[in-house]
């Protein structure tokens, strides 16, 4: 069917199916005319409207249906492949690892016998051409490229029904995870950028730009310290190419690229000014990250970085970086090539990697003779023999490379344990105040005759409570603290409170809740006010430490008794307490779904009302 | 239990892939994956006992896990309930696949037809079927078969659906109707042409 013939049809049927059976039928023939395969089809479809209705065809929503189908553990644990098996002409060593969308293996190819990392898919994917594409063009990409900075694909084939890539296996970790928590050596900085501009030379030669080198996508072996650039994923060939092997896939993704000018690709804190804008770009694109990167390297800070993506872009498009010699002790060279490689203008930059790979080498001609005459700048005392020094890993870390081939596909928990601080610069922070922070929000589930009815909902804050209104509230804090949740109802003489939280079954009756947990209370069921009008308080106290005041609560906290204070003196020493200590407002942020409150000082009191009528 | 990746760069991701930049959506995609399938599988061995999921909840859930509420725009919640829809569509054709492949007797561990029959009656061939309908649909109508994947696969109710797609209520309830009356038509044969 054609989009306009779609069109056409719906224009009728949203009408039709307003109408009564015999205005409609007069109303489908006056629109239709002698039109009649459109008749045909519009009473076609007026038809399965009346018969979803009936059948309640698609009334609830997907995951109700297809609940079973998520815990059903036989299925959901089914791994594709397992130890020993025979996979086409692989056999499986180990299993590296597995996320939503397929599994990776450590694998024997019994043909060259070689160890490869295997990504098998799972059989879905194939399916989805988004993932598949960008997967077979890194496949492609790095097949073509035969330069040893560059991890190696060996195939991308299928076997017993499954798609699967298998490449060079890499035993050892990306640079981000080398540079997590510590400073490299001058030697080893340009070491580093030396491979990869090495990667980034063969690249260019075949006319293709990486267009996404940054930390997560450089890889470094253990056993060798090799580097090996990954993620030919957004790799493009530049336009004024001659003859490669990319020749037939390229034009469109030139044309891709122009005719969408508003996407831009990449990660924001290594694109270069044209990479920004979405101008056209080239090879000096990677220069400009690489420069990027050898600048984070030495300084442990990122050259170009606000606090949102526009901030960043503007420091890209316009500042210049603080000059890197005033934040470290670097060699006046390695500034100027770094400065260099960043220079706003491409036609300022190095003009092609093997330049500015030149100009490295030179310095590190420079930097070893320098070493030799035992020069103990702190920053060049350690050189390339440094490079040993890494950490101890598992095997597990081999992985990574495999999954950079594939990052935007696969969710392994290793590949995202590798990039978790992806965007924020190595940087040690500053000394925060003494604060709490508290967010709150909650959950209201009307009830019909003890029954839930109609869809939860959720409140930023107070609400005006009905009669049939049960309630959940939902704590979190990213600090770990203290928490006691304690109800007070309308004021009636003595002071008499109900415990909230700590109880048995929330937080197995500890009241420190850890950092960014998500504190439901009740944690299964609702809490429900008793008839009495008024206003409800449920204070949250929020702690640092341990309060002594409020601990002993803990032994009133009980479902049969809905955690009835029945201690006079422990309800007014409770009173006394929440008096004192909430004269001091905490702030408060109302958000569309959530409340934040925050105080100074390491106690945070706060009483959400509730009214109910 | 894996962790959850930090707030910041979360928000950062949906931000960025607000602002244009399609590669944050490859980043965002897994973790959001990850998160909503581990909450979703949580939630259903804690609550079987005839309790259906709450996807809207289960998003939620999701959704203050992940992003940094501090620094959180309207856009961007509503650019991540659009994700997320399309990511439990996702979650649940994975393991409708899953299920179809065990069935089939592929994969070294295998399910034996009747208990496989017996676990999940036809619901992955029926869900597989839908999601089929539904790329026909979206290369017919782009905007009503999402509206089908807000609501369907997403949870979200009319209000919300016409929040996220910038389009009236009314419109979102006649895309509704047209779109189901369609699939309904594709799944039963009774208006194949």
């Amino acid at each position: 069917m054609t989009p306009e013939r779609w069109q056409q049809i719906s224009r009728i049927f949203k009408s039709a199916i307003l109408l009564d059976n015999e205005a409609r039928a007069a109303y489908v023939d006056s629109q239709c005319g002698r039109d009649d395969s459109l008749r045909v089809e519009v009473e076609k479809l007026i038809d399965s409207h009346g018969k979803a209705n009936a059948d309640r065809f698609m009334n609830g929503v997907a995951a109700e249906a297809a609940a079973p189908l998520l815990t059903d553990d036989k299925i959901a644990r089914h791994e594709l492949l397992i130890k020993g098996q025979q996979f086409g002409s692989y056999i499986i060593l180990d299993s590296l690892g597995s996320g939503g969308m397929g599994e990776v293996y450590l694998a024997r190819d019994t043909r060259l016998d070689r160890t490869v990392a295997l990504k098998v898919l799972s059989p879905d994917i194939s399916q989805d051409n988004r993932r598949m594409q960008r997967f077979r063009q890194e496949a492609k990409v790095a097949s073509s490229l035969n330069q040893p900075n560059i991890l190696t694909v060996f195939e991308f084939g299928e076997a017993d029904g499954l798609t699967f890539i298998a490449a060079e296996f890499i035993d050892g970790e990306t640079l981000r995870e080398h540079l997590r928590g510590k400073r490299l050596g001058l030697g080893e900085i340009v070491e580093i950028s030396i491979q990869v501009l090495a990667a980034l030379d063969a690249a260019h030669e075949a006319r293709i730009v990486h267009r996404d080198i940054k930390p997560e996508n450089v890889m470094l072996r253990r056993r060798d310290h090799v580097v090996k650039v990954l993620d030919f994923g957004l790799a493009k060939v530049t336009e004024h190419k001659h003859s490669t092997v990319e020749h037939d896939s390229d034009p469109e993704a030139i044309t891709e690229f122009r005719t969408a000018p508003g996407i831009i690709m990449g990660t924001i804190n290594y694109m270069s000014p044209e990479q920004a804008q979405a101008h056209k770009i080239d090879e000096r694109t990677d220069i400009w990250s690489t420069g990027v990167m050898m600048y984070e390297m030495i300084t442990g800070k990122m050259p170009f970085s606000g606090s949102t993506t526009s901030h960043t872009i503007v420091q890209i498009l316009e500042k210049d970086p603080v000059p890197l010699t005033r934040l470290v002790k670097a060699p006046a060279d390695f500034e100027r090539i770094v400065m260099k490689a960043i220079a706003k203008k491409p036609g300022e930059r190095y003009q092609t990697a093997k330049d500015m790979l030149g100009d490295l080498r030179s310095l590190q001609k420079r930097v070893e003779i320098d070493s030799e005459l035992k020069q103990t700048s702190p920053l060049i005392t350690r050189t390339q023999g440094d490079l040993g020094r890494h950490k101890k890993r598992v095997l597990v870390f081999a992985l990574v490379g495999m999954l950079l081939v594939t990052a935007a596909i696969f969710a392994v928990n290793i590949w995202r344990s590798s990039r978790r601080n992806a965007s924020s610069p190595v940087a040690t922070p500053a000394v925060a105040p003494v604060e709490r922070t508290l967010t709150y929000w909650i959950t209201v589930q009307k009830f019909k005759d003890d029954k839930p009815y109609h869809d939860q909902f959720t409140l930023a804050g107070e609400i005006n409570f009905e009669a049939e209104y049960r309630i959940r509230v939902n704590v979190r804090s990213p600090q770990p603290g203290y928490l006691y949740i304690l109800n007070e109802g309308p004021a009636s003489g003595q002071p008499e409170y109900n415990v909230v939280f700590p109880t048995p079954t929330a937080n197995n009756g500890a009241s420190l809740v850890p950092a960014s947990a998500v504190v439901l209370i009740p944690k299964k069921s609702w809490l429900r006010f008793d008839t009495q009008q008024g206003v409800e308080k449920l204070w949250l106290v929020f702690s640092e430490d341990g309060l002594a005041e409020l601990e002993p609560v803990k032994q009133f906290a009980s479902v049969e008794t809905s955690g009835l204070i029945t201690d006079p003196a422990l309800n007014r020493s409770i009173k006394n307490f929440l008096d004192t200590h909430s004269a001091t407002k905490p702030g408060v942020e109302k958000g569309e779904t959530l409340t934040t409150l925050k105080a100074t000082g390491k106690l945070l009191i706060y009483a959400i009302k509730l009214e109910h009528h | 239990m894996p962790k959850t990746p930090p707030q910041h760069e979360i928000t950062q991701l949906l931000a960025q892939w607000r602002e244009g930049n399609q590669s944050a959506l490859d980043d965002l995609y897994p973790l959001v994956y990850d998160e909503l399938h581990r909450l979703a599988r949580r939630y259903m061995s804690r609550e079987r006992k005839g309790h259906t999921l709450q996807t809207t909840a289960l998003i939620h859930e999701a959704y203050v896990r992940l992003v940094d509420q501090k620094n959180v725009l309207w856009a961007n919640r509503s650019h991540f309930f659009a994700i997320s829809a399309q990511i439990m569509r996702r979650i649940l054709i994975d393991h409708a696949r899953r299920h179809q492949y065990a069935k089939r007797g592929g994969g070294a561990r295998q399910v034996s037809l009747e208990e496989a029959a017996t676990v999940v009656p036809d619901q992955s061939e029926e869900l597989l079927r839908l999601d089929e309908a539904l790329k026909s649909l979206a290369e017919m109508d782009p905007r009503r078969s999402q509206v089908v994947e807000l609501r369907y696969f997403g949870g979200l109710n009319n209000e919300e659906i016409a929040g996220v797609l910038h389009i009236s209520e009314n419109t979102v309830t006649r895309d509704w109707n047209m779109a189901r009356a369609w699939l309904y038509q594709q799944l039963t044969g009774s208006g194949a042409n």
